[in-house]
């Protein structure tokens, strides 16, 4: 069965004043699973990430070239909506960054921020992204405490819920179990697995047992340039790069 | 340096001379460092006495200041001056509290929006510029807005009362003082709220921009809300400092000698107006009572902080923090 | 939806705007404002000049003419050939209208004259005086409010001068920029050592506990009294004690600046200990190491370090000795001097301001000047304030 793609990238280069961080990546990312990016600290991967929702934009020093294609679209055209692009393309970041507001409002911000104003319509949307998160049952009887009083973990997983709460095609995650212990980061890879059901997720991580353990899709990256990308059991049992065998049998990095 | 001096204190083979120098500096030091500390204590303690005097003596023969009167009262001094010690400066405390509060609903919006502006959202050049105007206001001396106060508010007032249907005794007014207050409270504000919103964490912003939240809603939903303590803390210090202010206030407020006075174009005086008021030529009673007024403001700017603070704690919690 | 939420977004940017084109317009005002009414009046005569006019009435000893005057090649307003002077219209330093002295010939009658008020002494005008009246036996006396021309006319046309009631300018600032310069010597005299040493205790020698923490919330809660509460603690310490010590019987110089000292004392204590606190550790141990004690240490290794961030709470002191108003009028006094003591009451430069607000009529051209003064010098501190952070941070960057 052949897969659709949700991004299709050409020749994506980017380079922040002098120095290149990406140079000329295809690669083409599949819908409704994993896709994890590997590779030592400075690979550029993080960068890759920000390029598939324009955070990159922040940066002032910041130029793109080559195409990112969202469902057909190039989402770097002049005039292209970044704030529809964003809300197609949810984020999480590495360390968890609730807002300093009550549980509800940090979920019910993105919808918010959208103009939805009906209480109802709010609640409907929070409940459902508070259990798409697997945080319902934690934090229902306190939805009106601050997401500050959560653990670690929770925060995290109420970060999922915010993003959710947009009703994205994609999730982008950039290294979201770094900053947690074990049985956290544990309860967060079984959320991921689940939610690939309905998102295309696209996760940055250091743990290469990580990605082996829930990625579909692997891509390692070196020096800013893509290495290897496939099959995330291809990748690790039979790589066609060195580089790549020798980073996965931790020869570096 | 103390962890290194206590360690050596044990170790018996420092040549004693040294340690004896050592020792001789840290507690002029300390002595020293105790003055300065003690200073606070030396203000409360003496003014209060002078303060209470009033209350306390027959002040030469002219009976003593009723306590509860000086409290409530709502006319300065009933009976002519160097004769009568009924004193009242209860509309005194209102008057002062109610300038404060209005100078804040200026000051605190206009204060937070320029910190904001210069911190996030004007271009490079227009911030520095902005930040620069702000500390230059910040270093103009108090006598200085009162001088403008004088000089261009209050004209103003006094000819825009006839477009308002009022008339106002030559523009010293209430507005007058508030609006002073309020100019000398921006660059508090600002400065304050500036470095509250320039330490909230980049990754909150980032995390609402990823939510598809444009800039501004950015600033305004994540940035501000996240800053709101040190924004309070600021509001706190520019009420303190506006309580405070003296010889500006005196220059504006057009000395009422009842109150309360609640009217925008009507003359007013605060607490330390009337304690500037007539300075120039008295003495006894009407010199003495002006301590137990101080006595009455560190008292006001004590329980004002304290309320404000419980406030900002407050809110505080409802931020998680 | 999405039109509505520009509409928002730019409301939002909107009040942004505002509320720094707010505070960028008050502060417009107040420059244009204090130049536009100061800068008229300063020039140095406004330095070195008395604020107290000193009136004279002059007799002529001769009633002859001047023979021996001549007309001068430049001169303002209208020369009297007759008796070698020329006078001109201005305004003096409080906006009213007066006729000035522009030259007096060295052999005009009126440049050696008896006094009419002390008829034992002599009277001579000099140029920048101002003629208020000149009465004459054979014709009415010629004021102020006939204006130049008509006063050099009746001259011209008279023969029998009875007096000429003349007075110098008035409105001068000598003495209150004599007593701010003062003021700041003797405060930093009292504050900046006391300041040094208490930040030198507290950055390098104060244990961390309870005492220590109290200590120094005592000192930052000073930074919240207001000035003229320390107003009252001038005049309930630190008159008291210049009297008790003979130096004075009521508000004076050196009581002003004890208070001031106490009100710099924050602001010299936080300043020294944050300059104190940049210098890296490394220096100190490096000075340890070689067998130097602590005592050696502070003063050969930590203070020289520290000068910068001292300097800064310099000028950060001096600019708020200059603007200092409210505890001053009481530990000071309001009454502008010319001849200035340390033991007696004087006005600096900013109870000058509030001391000529508060007369009637309030003398508003006077007030502008001395406050373009105070700005200028608050403008030339900032600068250096700027200037030695700039310092501080180029010395110790890189050092760990």
């Amino acid at each position: 069965m052949k897969t659709k793609n949700i991004f299709e990238i050409e020749n994506l280069s980017v380079i922040y004043g002098e120095t290149p961080a990406l140079k000329a990546i295809d690669i083409d990312i599949n819908e409704k699973s994993i896709t994890a990016l590997i590779g030592p600290s400075g690979c550029g991967k993080s960068t890759f990430l920000r390029t598939l929702n324009r955070m990159n934009d922040l940066i002032p020093e910041c130029r793109v070239m080559g195409s990112v294609m969202i469902r057909g679209e190039n989402c770097y055209e002049n005039g292209y909506d970044i704030i529809g692009l964003r809300k197609k393309v949810g984020m999480v970041f590495q360390k968890p960054n609730p807002f300093p507001m009550t549980i509800f409002d940090n979920v019910a911000y993105g919808p918010r921020c959208q103009g939805v104003k009906n209480k109802e319509t709010l609640n409907e949307m929070v409940l459902e992204a508070l259990k798409q998160a697997a945080l319902y049952d934690e934090v229902k009887d306190r939805l009106e405490s601050s997401a500050l009083s959560l653990s670690g973990g929770q925060q995290q997983r109420l970060c999922i819920a915010r993003a959710l709460a947009m009703k994205p095609e994609v999730l982008l995650m950039d290294e979201p179990t770094s900053a947690l212990d074990p049985i956290a980061t544990l309860k967060i890879e079984n959320l991921i697995e689940r939610l690939k059901k309905q998102y295309s997720i696209i996760i940055v991580t250091h743990s290469m047992q990580q990605a082996a353990r829930i990625a579909d899709y692997t891509a390692f990256f070196y020096m800013g340039e893509l290495i290897e990308y496939g099959k995330t059991d291809q990748l690790f049992s039979v790589p066609k790069h060195k580089q790549t065998e020798d980073y996965i049998t931790g020869r570096f990095g | 340096m103390l962890d290194t001096w206590k360690k050596t204190k044990t170790i018996k083979e420092k040549p004693r001379m040294l340690r004896i120098e050592d020792k001789v500096l840290y507690h002029v030091l300390l002595s020293i460092a105790f003055i300065s500390a003690s200073f606070v204590i030396w203000i409360a303690i003496f003014i209060s006495i002078r303060g209470m005097m009033p209350f306390l003596t027959d002040n030469g023969g002219l009976g003593r200041v009723a306590l509860w009167q000086f409290l409530t009262d709502t006319v300065w001094l009933r009976g002519q001056t160097f004769v009568s010690t009924a004193y009242g400066a209860g509309f005194l405390v209102l008057n002062t509290l109610y300038v404060v509060f209005l100078s804040l609903l200026i000051s605190f919006p206009v204060g937070v929006f320029t910190a904001l502006f210069i911190a996030k959202i004007a271009p490079r050049k227009l911030a520095y510029i902005m930040r620069t105007a702000v500390e230059m206001m910040a270093s103009i001396p108090s006598i200085v807005y009162g001088l403008v106060g004088a000089g261009v508010i209050v004209p103003m007032i006094y000819s825009s009362a006839r477009v308002f249907g009022t008339h106002s005794s030559g523009g010293n007014s209430t507005l007058a003082v508030v609006i002073v207050l309020a100019f000398m409270s921006i660059p508090t504000m600002t400065a304050v709220s500036e470095v509250s919103i320039r330490s909230v964490d980049k990754n909150l912003e980032q995390a609402s921009l990823a939510l598809g939240a444009s800039n501004i809603q950015t600033q305004f939903k994540v940035v501000l809300i996240a800053a709101k303590s040190g924004i309070f803390a600021g509001a706190i210090l520019a009420v303190g400092r506006a309580l405070g202010e003296a010889t500006a206030v005196s220059l504006v407020a057009g000395n009422s000698r009842s109150g309360p006075n609640f009217g925008l174009f009507d003359i007013t005086s605060t607490i330390t107006s009337t304690m500037l008021q007539g300075l120039k030529e008295t003495s006894g009673i009407d010199y003495d009572i002006r301590f137990s007024l101080g006595v009455l403001l560190m008292i006001v700017i004590v329980v004002t902080n304290i309320v404000l603070n419980v406030v900002k704690r407050k809110v505080g919690k409802l931020n998680g923090e | 939806m999405a039109n509505k939420r520009k509409v928002k977004d730019f409301l939002m940017r909107l009040v942004t705007y505002l509320g720094a084109a707010f505070s960028l317009f008050f502060l417009t005002v107040t420059l244009i404002y204090i130049v536009s009414n100061g800068a008229g009046l300063i020039n140095l005569g406004l330095f070195t000049g008395d604020y107290h006019a000193r009136y004279y009435g002059g007799r002529t000893e001769s009633e002859s003419s001047c023979i021996e005057c001549s007309e001068p090649e430049t001169y303002k307003g209208f020369y009297s050939p007759k008796y070698g002077i020329a006078l001109y219209d201005d305004y003096d330093r409080a906006g009213n209208v007066v006729i000035r002295v522009s030259y007096v010939d060295a052999h005009s009658p009126f440049s050696l004259m008896q006094d009419t008020n002390n008829p034992s002494q002599t009277a001579s005008l000099s140029i920048d005086d101002v003629v208020t009246r000149i009465a004459y036996y054979d014709q009415p006396s010629a004021l102020t409010r006939n204006g130049a021309e008509m006063m050099i006319l009746s001259l011209e046309s008279s023969e029998d001068i009875r007096e000429i009631t003349f007075a110098t300018l008035g409105g001068g600032i000598r003495g209150s920029l004599i007593t701010t310069l003062y003021l700041i010597g003797l405060s930093l005299m009292f504050a900046i050592p006391t300041g040094i040493l208490t930040a030198i205790y507290f950055a390098e020698f104060a244990p961390v506990n309870r005492l220590t923490n109290l200590m120094r919330s005592f000192i930052e809660t000073l930074t919240g009294v207001p000035s003229i509460i320390y107003g009252l603690l001038g005049i309930t310490v630190f008159i008291p004690i210049t009297v008790r010590l003979n130096l004075s019987e009521g508000p004076n110089l050196f009581a002003g600046a004890m208070t001031m000292a106490v009100i710099l004392l924050p602001v010299v204590i936080r300043t020294t200990e944050e300059s104190l606190k940049s210098i890296p550790k490394s220096y100190r141990h490096a000075s340890l190491a070689l067998g130097a004690n602590y005592t050696q240490t502070v003063r050969k290794v930590v203070l020289p370090n520290a000068l910068p961030g001292i300097m800064t709470a310099t000028f950060l002191a001096i600019g708020r000795i200059i603007g200092e108003s409210a505890a001053l009028i009481f530990v000071l006094g309001t009454a502008v001097k010319d001849r200035v003591r340390v033991t007696e009451s004087s006005t600096t430069l900013s109870v000058h301001i509030w001391s000529v607000m508060t007369d009637e009529p309030a003398n508003i051209e006077l007030a502008s000047s001395i406050a373009l003064i105070i700005l200028v010098i608050v403008l030339i501190l900032n600068i250096g304030v700027k200037y030695m952070s700039y310092v501080i941070n180029k010395k110790f960057r890189g050092v760990v």
